[in-house]
């Protein structure tokens, strides 16, 4: 390996660095506070160090990596989601009091899997980083582990990926014994857009499923309420962000490489994913009583949107796909702080219940609440809606009407929902209400410096978007080009 | 300097968000100093930049300022963008100057109330949006003024929310404009259709290109913007909002329903003249709208007993001298008498606050009297007012503006003689119940004591209006009086000129003598049958036909009646038999559906692990069929 090899894996190896670091300083001496402040110094410098790789992008290590500033976005992206989670973590885990610090540990290599998903250019890297992210999930889903729910979590959670996972390893030996390549870029140009056999469609297909899972998207969603629900807040509020964003990134690449769009019969099956979630997604939501359970829900529906953007197959769509994830990330994760923020040891506030009337004493959490609703909503001037606007010029643009029209009409039912927690903060409250020791729960400096750092993002991305979209032109733009040109 | 600009607006806006937010935690000392000082600032800038724009004026007498590109994709690039011309410069003199007065009487006159704070901001989110409507160089920016301002005037006539009859007004008012705003919005969509694109200025570039004279599209166009002015402005046939609108605090009536909002329909149909260029039917409608309205309110007027109803009169039928104006294409004198009548029109309705205010919210005119000696400010600035609303020749502001006016209507190209004596009858209408209230109120015996003296507060505002009521009108002189032409040409870098047929001096000296003594005329009667012999007005209206017309004028000519039994009583029988809405039943049925669909969808939720195993495999099945079977 030489010195720029090494050099374009700096943030990789930072991570990996600070997990051994961590390990160690946890066989020295337990202090939490210490585990935590240096996670999230290894988040930062990995976030920082990402600046300095542009200077070399598009870098590849073959066979296994490549380093574009398509991948340094997705890094990006988990970085500051993980760091977010962090510093939530460290607030919610504070009133435990077992052994917390390998919490960490966990957190950092579940990052680790999630980057090098979005630079993976083989199935052996790709089935690697995916293990690594899902093997830290099962202990983080489970961390908590007092309470029966949590465990009940994590077991399903173990179960179901490891039978998902074997669908996506049958289905990449399969696409390797009929096209005899492991690498996403000799598949592209051994393709070209010349007929796939049966073993290799129904590699591919194999290969939807175990996606598909990660991503919860119908048929692969069931898990998705029970896992949310059970997780810590911040643990959820991981998977929904640095997890699905990893996956994501990898969909993206490895699909638009092998120029998907010329096999119909993919896009047949995946525009058939995409109706069930959406439509799945809001329906499941609207009745729910629990935040949790109803953003899980709403996640589904969520990724149907994003499978949109991907579906239109023009220009625009990696740009408003990655847009609209960026958007719903900083949305979620802000969801999930406020819920993790008045949650704690003596009860996870996620009951709708629990928020009924909290603007009458908690005004300024209710109001970035609110916006994080009208965000997921898709509400002009928030960061969803530019998002959805995205994709939908996308979708417009390639004429996919069916897409086009379930997106918009299941967006009306998924305003129903969210109107739903806003209409029970905004509601007066009552004397019988039960006393909530979660939502009095004083903010600590570092909620507050998250929560304000997302409402913040989001309300300039809604209000100012074109900053975020030259830079995620800038950065994202260039994965299409640079797989057709290898095809042609 | 120019580059200020969008401080002009984001002042009173930070104004307003501040008294939102922090309202209840402020003091009414500090509420009054962000209320009124909001204004002053923007007040003070304005100044400013009017200096800067007179003096040395940018290329074309024009300056844009893009504040904010949101997004672009493609075509699509809404930008908002403030544009300043001779046009809005004076409108945002007007609204700025005005405003700041009317602010600073309110900090007094209303200190004593609940909710002073939020009076505050709702007037500056009032001065807001109303400097966006004026400044937005696009019509959706425009409409989103309107709409602001249209909300900030339902919430102060309803400011006093407890009463249910101020809540009614309220609705009213905003009912009634929306009939005027839907087809303004209807106008847009037009516009947009046609042309792709709503930047005023490109607009009026690309209209006369593209439209004929008389083509349907323009004559379209341009009377769905009428619509919106009508209902706006209050003008036939939407005028019967503003009365009632006086239940709000009276300083959001001299600044909302007499000096600025209600005038946003002149301006809406100045800054698209060239629609209305395009469209000649429509802009003869415009004329005749104005004169109906001007003499139907001017009769209305004379009727009236509360102060603050015919003072709303005034205002309806003085706008219906703007519309005349606009209708005969006197685009300069129609703007020159919005800004003469802003003055002299703030002034009086703050002077009769003071009254209301020192006689305990009394409204009745024939209960007041006398109080000449006891409020002597407020009578002689009262007094000024009134002369200029009655045009009172040579020393006021109103003469010269009104007097404009109808010189055009009479030589000006599309001017017409009925037209004109139209305006000449309504002159001097005006005159009679403008120094019938004069007499009325101040004159004769007292019939209330006052209880306590008008503050600074008040006394300022009254005293800076009235001397702009007076000397404002010398800035633009006849031709018999030394012609003097700085507004007009002021206002020709925006406006086009009015063409004159028969330029006579002789004439206009004629046409001026016969306008000066319709309102000495007037003055005289209202002088003989108010102060020398009450009694005469008492006869006229005891019996016989007098009675009829006085009740037929006095209700406004009925219009309330018409529409409660036209429109208001039919559809209220309406909603009573359709209680359950049918159409309902379409969004019941989808409610209704989705929660089934939901519920059995829910039950594939078991929480089961062998079954969303199975799950899985179940897609895995699908997913392989549908790959390899299509």
């Amino acid at each position: 390996m030489t010195a720029t090899d090494f050099f374009s894996l700096m943030p990789l190896i930072i991570i990996a660095t600070a997990a051994v670091i961590v390990m160690i300083l946890i066989a020295v001496k337990r202090n939490h506070s210490v585990v935590a402040g240096v996670s999230l110094a290894a988040f930062a410098l990995a976030f920082l160090s990402l600046f300095r790789i542009t200077a070399v992008t598009p870098h590849t290590l073959p066979p296994l990596l490549i380093i574009d500033n398509y991948a340094l976005f997705y890094m990006g992206l988990i970085f500051a989601a993980s760091f977010a989670v962090t510093l939530l973590s460290y607030n919610y885990l504070k009133s435990y009091n077992f052994n917390l610090e390998e919490y960490y540990i966990l957190l950092l290599l579940a990052a680790l899997g999630a980057s090098t998903l979005a630079i993976s250019q083989h199935f052996v890297s790709i089935f690697l980083g995916l293990e690594i992210l899902s093997v830290s999930l099962y202990a983080l889903i489970a961390y908590v582990r007092t309470w029966e729910r949590n465990l009940e979590a994590g077991l399903k959670y173990l179960i179901l990926a490891a039978q998902s996972s074997a669908f996506l390893l049958f289905g990449m030996a399969l696409v390797y014994a009929s096209l005899g390549s492991m690498n996403i870029n000799d598949m592209a140009q051994l393709l070209s857009g010349a007929n796939l056999g049966p073993l290799a469609l129904i590699g591919f297909a194999l290969m939807i499923v175990g996606i598909g899972f990660k991503l919860a998207v119908v048929p692969f969603h069931l898990w998705t309420p029970d896992v949310y629900h059970g997780a810590p807040a911040p643990v959820t509020a991981f998977i929904a962000t640095v997890s699905k964003g990893g996956v994501f990134a990898l969909l993206l690449r490895f699909f638009v490489a092998i120029d998907i769009y010329n096999y119909e019969s993919l896009v047949i099956a995946f525009s058939v994913i995409a109706i069930a979630s959406m439509i799945f997604g809001n329906v499941l939501a609207l009745l729910q009583n629990n935040v949790k359970r109803i953003l899980a829900y709403s996640s589904i529906a969520h990724l149907g949107y994003l499978l949109v953007a991907f579906l239109s197959g023009n220009n625009l769509s990696v740009d408003a796909a990655t847009l609209y994830l960026t958007a719903y990330a900083i949305t979620i994760m802000g969801a999930f702080s406020i819920v993790s923020l008045l949650s704690g040891k003596e009860q996870e506030s996620d009951k709708l219940e629990d928020y009924r009337g909290l603007f009458w004493r908690r005004p300024v959490l209710s109001a970035v609440f609110t916006a994080m609703m009208f965000s997921l909503a898709g509400i002009p001037l928030t960061a969803g809606f530019i998002g959805k606007y995205f994709i939908l010029s996308a979708g417009v643009h390639s004429a996919k009407w069916l897409l086009v029209i379930v997106l918009v009409l299941t967006s009306v039912i998924g305003l129903f929902y969210y109107l739903r927690i806003v209409v029970a903060m905004y509601s007066a409250p009552t004397d019988d209400m039960p006393s909530q020791p979660g939502i009095s729960r004083s903010v600590s400096f570092s909620g507050v410096l998250v929560l304000a750092g997302l409402t913040i993002l989001l309300v300039w991305f809604g209000v100012f978007p074109q900053g975020f979209i030259s830079l995620i032109q800038n950065m994202v733009s260039s994965l299409q080009d640079v797989y057709l040109s290898m095809i042609v | 300097m120019l580059e200020l600009l969008w401080l002009i607006p984001a002042l009173p806006f930070a104004g307003f968000l501040i008294l939102a937010l922090f309202g209840s935690r402020l003091s009414r000392q500090s509420a009054a100093v962000i209320g009124v000082g909001s204004v002053g600032l923007s007040a003070i800038l304005t100044l400013g930049i009017a200096i800067r724009f007179i003096s040395s004026p940018p290329a074309d007498h024009a300056f844009s300022q893009m504040l904010w590109q949101w997004i672009s994709v493609d075509a699509f690039q809404p930008a908002i963008t403030l544009y300043l011309d001779a046009l809005s410069l004076v409108f945002i003199f007007v609204i700025t100057f005005v405003g700041f007065f009317i602010h600073l009487y309110s900090s007094l006159f209303m200190y004593e109330e609940e909710g002073y704070s939020r009076f505050f901001a709702y007037m500056n989110l009032f001065v807001g949006s109303m400097l966006t409507l004026v400044l937005g160089n696009n019509l959706l920016l425009l409409y989103l003024g309107w709409e602001g301002v249209g909300l900030c005037s339902y919430l102060l006539i309803g400011f006093w929310y407890k009463d249910s009859e101020n809540g009614y007004a309220a609705r009213k008012a905003f009912v009634v404009t929306r009939v005027g705003d839907t087809a303004m919005a209807i106008g847009l969509f037009l516009l947009f259709t046609s042309f792709g694109t709503l930047d005023i200025q490109k607009l009026l570039q690309q209209a006369p290109q593209e439209w004929t004279i008389n083509s349907t599209q323009a004559v379209l166009a341009a009377a769905l913007l009428l619509g919106g002015a009508v209902g706006k402005s209050a003008q036939l046939p939407l005028q019967t909002w503003l009365p009632d609108a006086m239940a709000g605090p009276t300083p959001v009536s001299a600044l909302i329903h007499a000096a600025t909002m209600v005038t946003a329909g002149v301006y809406l149909i100045a800054r698209t003249h060239v629609l209305f260029t395009l469209a000649p039917a429509v802009q003869t409608a415009v004329a005749v709208v104005g004169a109906l309205t001007l003499l139907m309110a001017g009769f209305t007027a004379l009727t009236q007993r509360d102060i603050k109803r015919v003072l709303a009169y005034s205002t309806i039928s003085q706008i219906g001298y703007m519309f005349l104006g606009l209708g005969v294409g006197a685009w300069s004198a129609a703007v020159f008498h919005f800004m003469t009548h802003a003055f002299f029109k703030a002034l009086l309705f703050l002077g009769a606050g003071v009254i209301i205010f020192v006689l305990h919210h009394e409204h009745d005119m024939f209960k007041m009297g006398g109080l000449r000696k006891k409020l002597p400010v407020t009578f002689w600035t009262f007094l000024i007012g009134s002369a200029s609303l009655a045009a009172l020749p040579l020393i006021t502001a109103g003469f010269y503006s009104k007097d404009m006016i109808l010189w055009y209507t009479f030589a000006g190209e599309q001017g017409n003689d009925w037209l004109w004596a139209a305006g000449l009858a309504g002159a001097f209408i005006t005159s009679i119940y403008t120094f019938r209230m004069v007499f009325v109120t101040f004159y004769g015996e007292a019939q209330a004591e006052i209880t306590h003296k008008p503050g600074m507060q008040l006394k300022v505002p009254l005293i800076v209006l009235a001397v702009f009521s007076l000397i404002a009108g010398f800035i633009e002189l006849p031709h018999t009086l030394g012609h003097l032409t700085l507004f007009s040409h002021f206002m020709h870098s925006a406006l086009p000129p009015t063409e004159v047929l028969h330029e006579s001096v002789s004439l206009e000296l004629l046409l001026q003598v016969i306008a000066a003594i319709a309102v000495l005329l007037g003055i005289y009667i209202a002088y003989h049958i108010f102060i020398r012999n009450r009694s005469i007005a008492n006869n006229l209206t005891a019996s016989g036909p007098g009675a009829l017309l006085h009740r037929f004028w006095y209700s406004g000519w009925g219009f309330d009646k018409v529409y409660d039994t036209l429109f208001v009583n039919p559809l209220v029988w309406f909603a009573k038999i359709n209680r359950n809405d049918f159409i309902d039943l379409i969004y019941t049925g989808i409610a209704g559906t989705s929660r089934e669909f939901h519920r059995q969808l829910t039950r594939t939720q078991t929480g089961r692990l062998r079954w969303y195993a199975t799950g899985i495999v179940i897609g895995a099945i699908i997913t392989i069929t549908v790959v390899v079977y299509l």
